[in-house]
């Protein structure tokens, strides 16, 4: 690619792109810098995009807010932490052997599993709420 | 290849549900992505809806993205992009009423005006360019897309988006210039 940049094209690209050279298309950034290093004339095409590229550059967006952040970040998928895993399944293998120890034993198993057989006492809903409280308490 | 896109890796830990790469990416495009959609529709609530909108769908997607020629940075901007000229082809065709008057970018003739209120004054004058110039204009300038990446985002050729920055950067400064008449 030629190093030289014709006047028209200079004068294109900065008023197309502004300024500074960070800007200016990669692959002209080089005959552009060395245009305006040899050209009496780039001198004043740049003071007069660099006083446009100063009033955008005045523009400022604020921050996000927090709660948008949170929001952001509460919207995305979770995935299942070790622990939730294990728990899930070990649940499943409960399930499963207590579903095929009342399957293999049968009405006997059952039985045997009585709760007068295993002698505990079954609490009711209320009762195990208040189990705790002072038996005045209860009574209220 | 995942080496040469920044977020590749990152997105792949997202789409395996690491809650800290969720974190650290938030942290890298959220603003970017807000300032993208504030300076395109010229609404902040507008421009957080569509943020939203936007990262449900990189959640969406970051499980199936594979690494190939367009980085993840260029998805999501066009994912914005779209969601923003949608929103603004809505607004377009509904009638705005009679009492309605387009943004007046006020001029920078004062000197001693804050920072804030040249920021605003930037603001309106960006809001009440023609839409093209101010898409090529936040694409470019703001978002420091290369001209390409820009210029594919918008349907166009270079040719065609340089001539939509000259001539909108020659209106924001006129719209900021002039004095009161």
């Amino acid at each position: 690619m030629s190093d030289e940049m014709d006047p028209q094209r200079f004068e294109a690209l900065i008023a197309a792109y502004g300024a500074t050279p960070a800007r200016w298309p990669e692959e002209e950034r080089a005959a552009a810098e060395a245009f305006a290093r040899r050209d009496p004339r780039a001198a004043s095409l740049l003071a007069d995009a660099d006083t446009i590229d100063a009033l955008l550059f005045a523009h400022r967006v604020a921050e996000p807010s927090r709660t948008l952040r949170a929001m952001v970040i509460e919207s995305a998928p979770r995935r299942r932490t070790i622990g939730r895993r294990l728990r899930l399944w070990w649940s499943s293998i409960l399930f499963a052997l207590v579903a095929g120890a009342g399957a293999l034993a049968g009405s006997a198993a059952t039985a045997a599993l009585a709760p007068a057989a295993l002698n505990v006492q079954l609490y009711s809903h209320d009762e195990v709420l208040n189990y705790d409280d002072a038996p005045e308490e209860v009574a209220k | 290849m995942i080496g040469d896109d920044p977020d590749g890796e990152l997105v792949r830990r997202v789409g395996e549900g690491d809650p800290h790469a969720v974190e650290t990416l938030v942290a890298r495009k959220l603003q970017r992505m807000t300032a993208l959609a504030q300076r395109l529709l010229g609404d902040r609530t507008e421009a957080e809806d569509v943020v939203q909108e936007l990262f449900l769908r990189v959640w969406k997607s970051a499980a199936s993205w594979r690494p190939g020629a367009a980085k993840f940075d260029t998805w999501m901007h066009r994912v914005a992009y779209n969601l923003c000229t949608d929103r603004l082809r809505k607004r377009r065709e509904v009638a705005l009423p009679e009492t309605w008057d387009a943004p007046d970018p006020q001029p920078l003739a004062d000197a001693g005006i804050t920072a804030e209120q040249q920021s605003d004054a930037v603001g309106r004058a960006l809001a009440s360019l023609a839409p093209r110039q101010r898409e090529a204009i936040v694409l470019t300038y703001y978002q420091e897309l290369p001209n390409r990446e820009a210029a594919a985002l918008m349907g166009i050729g270079v040719d065609a988006l340089e001539s939509l920055l000259a001539r909108g950067r020659r209106a924001l400064r006129a719209r900021l210039e002039e004095g009161d008449e």
